[in-house]
């Protein structure tokens, strides 16, 4: 027998050659013939209708849950249960239609051959590569009875660690915290590698991180870039920075790197990496000088201002602050006396500048330049860093309680991380803390009890901590690592465990950005593939097994609806912050916060009451009541090497998808030419970048967007490649962060190296 | 060529691609009659080096891949698939969750459709074999088969065995059962 391929295509595209061909295959009795197997008989063949051609879309609302600027609120087109592309939402005025390229890139991240798809373990050691298929049940068996038997051994479960940070962002998703939460006291890399010291200095400043809505800037007459690449990495914000700049705003760059912003500024200051605090020192004091700061509000709204001027009277000397900062005089009075003249002006200050051993007395002093501007507490101004002042959810998934009769840690509290966290009044234990930026070193020296079981989770530790050789012996001096992700990467090659998990398409989530004021649902809008779970459902799992095997060990909930979860964070605070009475209302899209202009009426949550040019907090922190000059870290190498982000991926997630690949494949150090002259190496060659800690080969571009004497890589992680730009990079801190977040950052932008061709 | 051996070749090389753990992995590649000794987990773990991860396998085991697409999975190749076994009165307990052109769901397909002419005498969804045969499975496996092998043949008795085996039923169905369309 042949076939006519006509004939059948005619069959299966066709609704009426369909439908007679099905009412034949009913009659044939071929359905009652089948064996069996992962395909069966359907039994509810519908030979009535026939076949109606083009199936129709269902929407879905989402949200890009990444450690972004932008969270997009998100539209998902879903044709027959499989998404086919999604589109930034049209309601929020900020996403405004349009996702950048990795959002738009969310159909190939979920329906990626690359995704991990069953959970496996590694049988061979850690790093073997062979991996064994294991159930759900088995894995969940494996962690619960290793926890259980720590907990018997040690007496606590403080041997027991969760490394987990910024993968997703999603409120539920503090539930990874919850489920550490639930099982009792135990050990947590804390801190952040992110933001911590600005958070520190704009609190010790004033009383909180708390940021004029980005929409406003449209409004604002001048607009400072200080250290910020949104048009790389927040290209949402640029419309209305546009939208300033046709108005008739002058906006200015200041950053050591020629970045995609400042090739669309009036102006770009190029600025030496670490003398930023200088250099708003300088500008404050000029315009003091001229007289154009704002008496009136320093005098009803401030503390320590005559300190702080005494102190700009004596210490800074305006020649010394244009030969520290390479900028000439003349610029940087223009600069300071036109931002004065303009109102409302506003400074954007980036993340970037805050990760230098004085990365917090740099965003102080910016900070107070914009006080002394007076333009704090103003609409379309404000010293803008970040805020968190729409996160008031109930943390529902987070706040778990220990089990009775929990055993923890008795030293000193510390704080917990940057968003939330659950708290304990009634109990004289702690869970331990390990700094977040010393991952190797304190994992290999934690004690009594050491750490025998680390779970990892919305992390990838290899692409993002520092100290490879040192992580790898941690790793293997551990029991059990289990790493929860969405790709095999660097990471999950040393666990034990790799635990396969959704995608925001697959589960429910609610979320918020620590920019902009919109909230956005995040509806399941597709079945999770493969064995593919949420961290909620992982939690539950293991909480059944768990008491299962010894009733009341865990309090997470046994089974858990992502839907039902995300439902509880809401509250009455949220709602009417939002102006709605129900989290249903998202459903038709998302909406933005009632407008409140932070600090307009004057109140600073800081001891004073007031903004602080000088605070005793940060004298009895951090040694210095004013926000002084700090010198930035001395070489220690040739070059200064900074490490960006880059607009092809956000941290160690989207480069390794094929549109990012396509484009950026590998890679580079980007060399000034002059640099590269000197070494003689010429663009495309391999280098070897190295300094004390490590080496990198790679290939060189050269630009003169990084000055001489600079060297630029950006930080992600490339599939297949352990290009990892953090293995050059020491865990020095900055000076600021343990005051708010638990750990003080770490200087990432004080990193030094030599190159050489190979 | 025998029928039940005919049969058994489908449903053999079916149950290696849909094994979930190292027992029924071994269970099915033994029932090739192969002489190789191995032990289950060495065979799971050099099986899902191959085909199944967490590490990028050698060769994925999705038509998508080889039709549509190396990076992605349930696209345009998927989907056609899905209309064919509705139309051949299949109904998939696992749809939008492991896409119908994976391998073994594809083999599970042609043991059915080829059970009924075999074993039932059922002709009525013939055709609609050899078209998936043709214009489906020999436009992807080959390619599949090919690029694990490259690998295999100095790597893994036992991958070789099981990917040459696919390959000569796949010639064996191509050519004997003929087509003259």
């Amino acid at each position: 027998m042949s076939y006519s391929k006509e004939n059948v295509e005619s069959i299966v595209n066709n609704g009426i050659s369909r439908r007679s061909f099905l009412k034949g295959l009913a009659a044939s009795g071929v359905l009652s013939s089948f064996p069996g197997g992962i395909l069966q008989a359907n039994e509810d063949l519908n030979t009535k209708i026939p076949y109606l051609g083009e199936k129709s879309y269902q929407t879905f609302r989402n949200a890009c849950p990444r450690n972004c600027y932008d969270t997009c609120s998100i539209k998902t087109y879903v044709k027959d249960g499989v998404m086919q592309f999604i589109e930034g939402a049209q309601e929020s005025t900020y996403t405004r239609g349009g996702c950048c390229v990795k959002g738009n890139s969310y159909v190939k991240r979920v329906y990626s051959a690359r995704r991990l798809k069953y959970p496996m373990m590694q049988v061979g050691g850690k790093g073997s590569g062979n991996w064994k298929r294991i159930s759900w049940d088995n894995a969940i068996d494996i962690i619960a009875k290793k926890l259980l038997e720590m907990k018997k051994e040690d007496g606590t479960l403080l041997g027991a660690a969760l490394t987990k940070y910024s993968g997703n962002f999603g409120i539920t998703h503090y539930g990874i915290e919850g489920m550490f939460n639930s099982i009792g006291y135990t050990t947590r890399l804390a801190g952040t590698p992110c933001w911590p010291a600005g958070i520190d200095a704009q609190n010790l400043d004033m009383g909180d991180m708390w940021c004029n809505d980005p929409e406003e800037m449209k409004d604002s007459k001048f607009i400072i870039l200080w250290g910020v690449n949104p048009a790389a990495n927040s290209i949402h914000s640029m419309k209305y920075i546009y939208e300033a700049k046709k108005k008739g705003a002058k906006v200015v760059v200041i950053d050591p790197v020629f970045t995609e912003a400042a090739s669309k500024a009036s102006q770009y200051i190029q600025i030496k990496a670490g003398t930023d605090g200088l250099l708003a020192l300088g500008m404050a004091k000029i315009i003091i000088e001229a007289g154009l700061h704002d008496q009136k509000w320093l005098d009803a709204n401030s503390k320590g201002y005559k300190e702080y001027k005494a102190y700009l009277d004596k210490e800074i000397k305006l020649e010394n602050v244009s030969k520290i900062t390479g900028i000439p005089l003349a610029m940087i009075k223009e600069l300071a006396l036109s931002f004065a003249k303009a109102k409302p002006a506003t400074i954007w200050m980036g993340y970037g500048m805050q990760r230098h051993t004085n990365g917090g007395s740099m965003i102080r002093a910016i900070d107070a330049f914009v006080a002394v501007s007076g333009n704090i507490g103003k609409y379309a101004g404000g010293a803008r860093y970040g805020h968190l002042s729409t996160w008031g959810f109930n943390y529902a998934a987070l706040s778990m309680p220990k089990p009775e009769g929990s055993v923890g840690y008795t030293g000193p509290e510390g704080a917990k991380g940057d968003v939330a966290q659950g708290k304990d009044a009634k109990s004289n234990y702690t869970d331990r803390f390990l700094n977040i930026n010393k991952t190797a070193r304190e994992l290999l020296n934690a004690k009594e009890p050491k750490v025998r079981l680390l779970w990892v989770a919305c992390k990838n530790v290899f692409a993002q901590d520092f100290d490879r050789n040192q992580l790898i012996r941690a790793f293997q001096q551990l029991d059990l690592v289990v790493v929860a992700d969405q790709f095999f990467n660097e990471t999950a090659k040393w666990a034990d465990i790799v635990l396969p998990v959704a995608t925001q398409f697959e589960e429910y989530d609610v979320n918020v950005s620590y920019w902009h004021y919109w909230l956005t649902l995040n509806e399941q809008a597709i079945k999770p593939l493969f064995e593919v779970k949420s961290d909620l459902e992982i939690a539950a799992m293991l909480s059944k097994r768990m008491n299962q095997l010894q009733s009341g060990s865990c309090t997470f909930p046994q089974s858990v609806d992502t839907k039902a979860m995300m439902a509880k964070e809401f509250n009455p605070g949220i709602y009417e912050q939002f102006g709605i009475k129900s989290w249903e209302e998202l459903k038709n899209g998302p909406v933005k916060a009632k407008a409140v202009i932070p600090y307009a009426d004057g109140k600073f949550k800081t001891p004073s009451g007031k903004f602080e040019f000088y605070s005793d907090k940060a004298l009895e922190l951090f040694g210095s009541a004013l926000p002084a000059y700090l010198e930035v870290r001395k070489p220690y190498d040739k070059f200064r090497m900074t490490s960006p982000h880059s607009r092809w991926s956000l941290h160690s997630q989207f480069q390794n998808l094929e549109w990012m690949e396509d484009v950026h494949p590998e890679p580079y150090v980007y060399i000034n030419p002059d640099d590269a002259e000197a070494k003689m190496v010429k663009e495309g060659d391999t280098v070897a970048v190295f300094n004390k800690q490590g080496l990198l080969r790679l290939k060189a571009k050269l630009t003169d967007n990084v000055q001489a004497g600079t060297l630029l890589m950006y930080e992600q992680w490339y599939n297949n490649n352990i290009y990892n730009v953090n293995e050059l990079v020491d865990d020095t801190s900055s000076d600021m962060g343990a005051f708010k977040t638990g750990a003080p950052g770490v200087a990432l932008h004080d990193t030094f190296v030599n190159f050489r061709k190979l | 060529m025998q029928t039940t051996s005919r049969l058994n070749d489908v449903k053999h090389l079916r149950d290696i691609f849909n094994a979930q753990n190292s027992k029924a992995l071994k269970v099915a590649f033994d029932a090739l009659n192969s002489s190789i000794e191995i032990s289950e987990e060495d065979l799971e773990v050099q099986f899902n080096r191959y085909f199944v991860g967490p590490m990028e396998p050698v060769a994925d085991p999705f038509a998508s891949v080889y039709l549509d697409n190396p990076d992605v999975v349930m696209s345009q190749s998927t989907l056609q698939v899905r209309e064919l076994y509705e139309t051949m009165g299949f109904t998939y307990p696992l749809k939008n969750v492991i896409p119908e052109d994976h391998l073994g769901v594809e083999l599970d397909a042609y043991y059915q459709l080829l059970y009924l002419e075999e074993a039932k005498e059922i002709t009525y969804l013939s055709e609609l074999r050899h078209y998936f045969l043709h214009e489906h499975i020999h436009l992807w496996v080959p390619r599949f088969i090919e690029k694990a092998l490259r690998e295999s043949e100095h790597d893994s008795k036992a991958i070789t065995f099981i990917l040459l085996q696919l390959k000569s039923l796949l010639i064996r169905e191509t050519t004997t059962q003929g087509v003259t369309a």
